[in-house]
């Protein structure tokens, strides 16, 4: 597993040369970032039953039929698997962005996924549509432009826009499930 | 490989949890001591030939060591040098554990490589640093710390 740090040096690694001036300018805003990445990580955290239940009550939501009989979500052990997969996804989602690199994403929880979805009959468009779902609700909460109520207290919180870039570099976390489950 | 922010995202997800207030806690702290250690990181990346020629000098021109090693140990203290690097910037022994000191004594030990040298080298770097005219206060103790931590690796 790789933060935006051990990436760097993974990288330099490879050429074998020091880490000098020209590579730390990205690391440098990594940290300078990190309270807003720590908030956007909150505005997770503090909202995972919000952004993974209810993303996959919209998904189903969408489609009646999967908690009729004969339906994927049917009965309720297949819809809490489903819930219980949401949450997994959000959890490494969350772990990403507060590393700020996709390794542990990939190598933990999305190696595979989509052969073993596969094998257990779980239909992938529903499941790229739940993690979609949860991705428009976090990058809302993070950017606090989700209507009603503030949703997560962090450093910065309340002053929403800071968090725009991070929630972008969190959208592409989303988009890397969808694609790997596409 | 082993970061502060790895270690709070293995042990968070061992226990599959989402990141803790804690984990935060200790995420911020390597973030507010990372602007040091990168500082470290920029200078000894500047002069690392430098300080590697400098050090191999000191240690060779005593005559104790056979010459003919000399562009080996420079070599070799230039890599490690370079895995320290690393380390400040990772704000972890990661580099160091995996890259430098994991199978160091088998290699020593078949090659018979005088590691005497090598320690005296290291611990010329480390007395040679003067704050504030290389770096600042923090980021020479973060390096210090490092070169100590290779010594006793050595030793």
């Amino acid at each position: 597993m790789l933060d935006a740090f051990s990436r760097a040096v993974v990288t330099a690694d490879a050429k074998g040369s020091p880490i000098g001036s020209s590579d730390l300018v990205a690391l440098r805003k990594y940290v300078s970032d990190a309270n807003k990445r720590i908030d956007a990580t909150l505005a997770i955290t503090q909202n995972v039953s919000c952004i993974a239940a209810d993303a996959i009550a919209g998904m189903v939501c969408e489609n009646t039929g999967l908690t009729q009989p004969g339906g994927n979500c049917y009965p309720t052990r297949r819809m809490a698997a489903c819930l219980r997969d949401g949450e997994i996804i959000l959890r490494y989602v969350s772990y990403a962005l507060l590393a700020g690199d996709p390794s542990v994403l990939d190598d933990r929880c999305l190696n595979g996924l989509k052969e073993t979805y596969l094998a257990l009959g779980v239909p992938l468009t529903h499941a790229v549509r739940a993690v979609e779902i949860m991705k428009i609700a976090a990058v809302a909460i993070m950017t606090e432009t989700n209507s009603g109520r503030k949703m997560f207290d962090g450093i910065n919180s309340g002053s929403g826009a800071e968090c725009k870039e991070i929630a972008s570099e969190a959208a592409s976390y989303f988009d890397r499930v969808i694609s790997a489950l596409s | 490989m082993k970061s502060a922010v790895t270690t709070v995202v293995t042990s968070a997800d061992s226990a599959g949890r989402f990141p803790s207030a804690s984990d935060f806690e200790a995420v911020k702290g390597s973030f507010d001591r990372a602007p040091a250690r990168m500082a470290a990181a920029e200078k000894l990346a500047s002069a690392i030939d430098k300080v590697t020629a400098d050090a191999v000098d000191a240690v060779y021109s005593k005559g104790s060591y056979d010459q003919a090693n000399k562009d080996k140990c420079a070599r070799d203290i230039n890599h490690y040098l370079r895995l320290i690097n690393y380390c400040l910037v990772t704000g972890g022994t990661g580099p160091l554990d995996d890259w430098g000191i994991a199978g160091m004594r088998e290699v020593i030990r078949a090659q018979v490589l005088p590691t005497a040298a090598y320690i005296e080298a290291f611990a010329h770097i480390r007395d040679r640093v003067c704050v504030p005219r290389d770096m600042d206060q923090q980021a020479a103790t973060e390096f210090k710390a490092l070169l100590d931590y290779l010594i006793n690796a050595l030793s």
